[in-house]
């Protein structure tokens, strides 16, 4: 029997049905194991989501750091089970709130962090002695985050959460003021290395295939982006030998996106395990097992949602976020359902939070690890997604590493055409999406509640409080700690204890952030039009 | 006839702190598939620059494109400099996914041309080509 050829969205060609035959090859011991052994492929903890669930953890932020505290008190009520801090656009390109660049989007996509005192504000009451964090930035705010903590008497040895600092994620975004790949690496590393010492069950880095792939990538392609990246980082530590190799990954985090196609999301997730066991035992030959656990918060993929009929997106985040908990996620963020109209309203952050308490205790899917372990057709899939993000690995290596992809300009190139493919195949029809290319309403059937930031007033509260702040602050201590960071930047000395050090003593983000790109000079964007 | 058809000049912006690119250089594109003579100004632009590369280019158009909600602010202060610095001729259009509430004020600044997700690249070109047309080459 032959129907019409199907493939999976990356392109893999999809057999009518799948037999012993295909998995015939597959040893049990070497490539599958049981959760929490090696090569980790049906999971990363020998108890999975019997001995606990996901966590929870949604990225979020607004206006001020007042209202986003507000903010994740309600979502801990709601029983978020971990934090996500999203800064907003500005301080993300590392300008502070009184700069004239960012009169208007103070708090948008995320709320400011200019100071300590905005970190303070943003966490107070959060039980984050208890509770991980997750911020999405490169270093400076988790110094900030590091010295509340202290303050609070928490023991920074036993604090939990983890930090951006991701590459591809950043230079895809393509965001202004930013340093080139050498100089990110650069602080990633430090930081990296810095975290080892002083907070080593602090995740320093969280490889995050998530942007890439929203914008047109593949399920092995985003794989192979992820792990060119973890290598290079590894490789810098390599050369600079500086902290033990197996120190230096311990901590390693990932993120990646949980697109349409269901089971080749699952494969995916438990491909990548077998992959990262494999880079870290086999090519370093790192022998702690506990250095090879892939360990991985997933996120609804965002363009995948739609503008037209968003109530649409609920039932994708859901499928979603079932293909994360089937693979296997550490950490899963249900996307809002609005996500392609407006930041998230109280309803759908409620109904995204909700979305990941029902798998998680009404579907049964958590009664068993790795359920579709042994699928002819899954483990299939798994073996084929790993094979081609070797060779895609292999692809990024040979142009000289990821950061080296980046500085030519192949990423970005990649970036560009991806879009386009995806849009095109939307425009015809082979890719379908429903309510937008197929079964389209000629006028949208209803409108959803719209929620709106507040830029305007944001902007007037966070440039006071700034002005005050570097009123009070110790300006000698200050002036002080600023140079001994210029002068480490200038350096090749690890720049962090210098960053903590400023941030203490009152040292903003934009500030920080200067003195780090300074060095180097903002990267340009890499290739013309 | 055709072949000395004057080329539409169209200055592509993106104000603010913005780093959604994309729909900017997908514009950017189909701007120039279409026949014009496209100049990008890239990102990080404060109204300010916007409006002095765009009276310096003497472009016909200014497309702005931003993913963040401070598209009010900006583009209607860029439509208001243009106006203040005697180029009130040079047309204003506008991408992104802009609030419905925003829409009114955007329209009576001047910003002729509002665009979200999923429209058909053609409404937005012909109503470049009609503006231009009329209020720059005045034709008709």
């Amino acid at each position: 029997m032959q129907t019409e050829q199907h493939f999976s969205a990356s392109g893999i060609p999809i057999k009518d049905i799948y037999t012993p035959e295909d998995t015939k090859d597959l040893d049990y011991d070497k490539d599958l194991g049981i959760a929490g052994e090696p090569p980790f492929t049906r999971g990363p903890y020998t108890t999975m989501y019997r001995g606990q669930v996901w966590t929870i953890r949604r990225l979020s932020g607004f206006n001020t750091p007042e209202e986003s505290n507000k903010l994740y008190r309600q979502e801990y009520e709601l029983g978020q089970t971990g934090f996500s801090v999203a800064p907003d656009i500005t301080t993300s390109v590392g300008v502070d709130a009184d700069d004239p660049m960012v009169e208007y989007e103070i708090g948008h996509s995320g709320l400011p962090l200019n100071s300590i005192e905005d970190v303070e504000t943003a966490f107070e009451g959060l039980p984050i002695d208890k509770v991980s964090t997750y911020l999405a930035e490169r270093g400076p705010i988790t110094a900030m985050y590091f010295a509340v903590a202290e303050k609070r008497g928490i023991d920074l040895k036993q604090l939990r959460g983890t930090t951006a600092g991701c590459m591809l994620s950043w230079a895809c975004l393509n965001i202004p003021l930013q340093p080139p790949p050498r100089g990110y690496l650069r602080y990633g590393v430090d930081f990296i290395e810095w975290c080892s010492e002083v907070a080593p069950r602090w995740n320093p880095i969280n490889h995050d295939s998530y942007n890439p792939r929203d914008l047109g990538l593949n399920a092995f392609e985003e794989l192979g982006l992820l792990f060119a990246a973890a290598i290079d980082f590894i490789e810098e530590e390599k050369r600079r030998g500086r902290v033990p190799l197996d120190r230096f990954v311990r901590r390693f985090s990932f993120n990646t996106a949980a697109h349409n196609d269901f089971f080749e999301e699952i494969a995916k997730i438990r491909a990548a395990r077998r992959i990262w066991y494999k880079i870290v035992t086999d090519r370093y030959g790192i022998q702690d097992p506990n250095c090879a656990k892939f360990r991985v918060h997933v996120q609804s993929s965002g363009s995948t949602h739609t503008a037209q009929e968003p109530y649409n997106n609920l039932i994708r985040i859901a499928y979603q976020t079932l293909a994360a908990v089937l693979g296997g996620a550490q950490s899963i963020h249900a996307n809002g359902y609005d996500e392609a109209v407006c930041l998230p309203t109280d309803q759908s952050m409620l109904l995204s939070i909700r979305t990941e308490q029902i798998a998680a205790l009404e579907t049964g899917v958590t009664n068993t690890i790795d359920p579709l372990g042994g699928s002819y057709y899954v483990e299939s899939l798994t073996n084929e997604l790993e094979e081609r993000t070797w060779e895609y690995i292999k692809m990024i290596e040979d142009m000289g590493g990821m950061a080296q992809a980046m500085q030519d300009g192949w990423y970005h190139r990649l970036l560009r055409e991806k879009p386009i493919e995806r849009q095109q195949k939307v425009d015809s029809g082979e890719i379908p999406i429903v309510g937008v290319n197929t079964f389209r309403f000629e006028k949208e059937p209803y409108k959803v509640p719209i929620f709106k930031p507040d830029p305007a007033t944001s902007r007037e509260i966070q440039a006071e409080k700034l002005r005050k702040f570097r009123e009070k602050r110790d300006k000698a201590k200050h002036a002080e700690a600023m140079k001994r960071l210029v002068e480490a930047c200038n350096s090749d000395e690890n720049v962090y204890p210098y960053v903590f050090e400023a941030v203490k003593v009152g040292a903003t983000f934009g500030e920080v952030s200067k003195a780090q790109v300074d060095v180097y000079g903002e990267w340009p964007y890499p290739i013309g039009l | 006839m055709d072949k000395d058809k004057r080329k539409i000049r169209i200055l592509v912006a993106k104000p603010g702190t913005d780093s959604h690119y994309k729909g900017a250089e997908l514009l950017c594109q189909i701007l120039r598939n279409a026949g014009m003579e496209v100049i990008y100004t890239g990102r990080y632009q404060t109204s300010e620059m916007i409006v002095n590369a765009a009276i310096a280019e003497d472009v016909d158009v200014v497309a702005l494109s931003s993913l963040a909600w401070s598209q009010k602010a900006y583009y209607t202060e860029v439509a208001r400099m243009l106006k203040e610095r005697g180029a009130g001729d040079i047309c204003v259009v506008g991408g992104g996914i802009i609030a419905e509430s925003d829409k009114p004020a955007l329209l009576a600044a001047g910003v002729t041309g509002l665009y979200g997700p999923g429209t058909p690249y053609q409404e937005m070109i012909d109503h470049i080509v009609q503006r231009v047309k009329k209020d720059r080459w005045h034709e008709n």
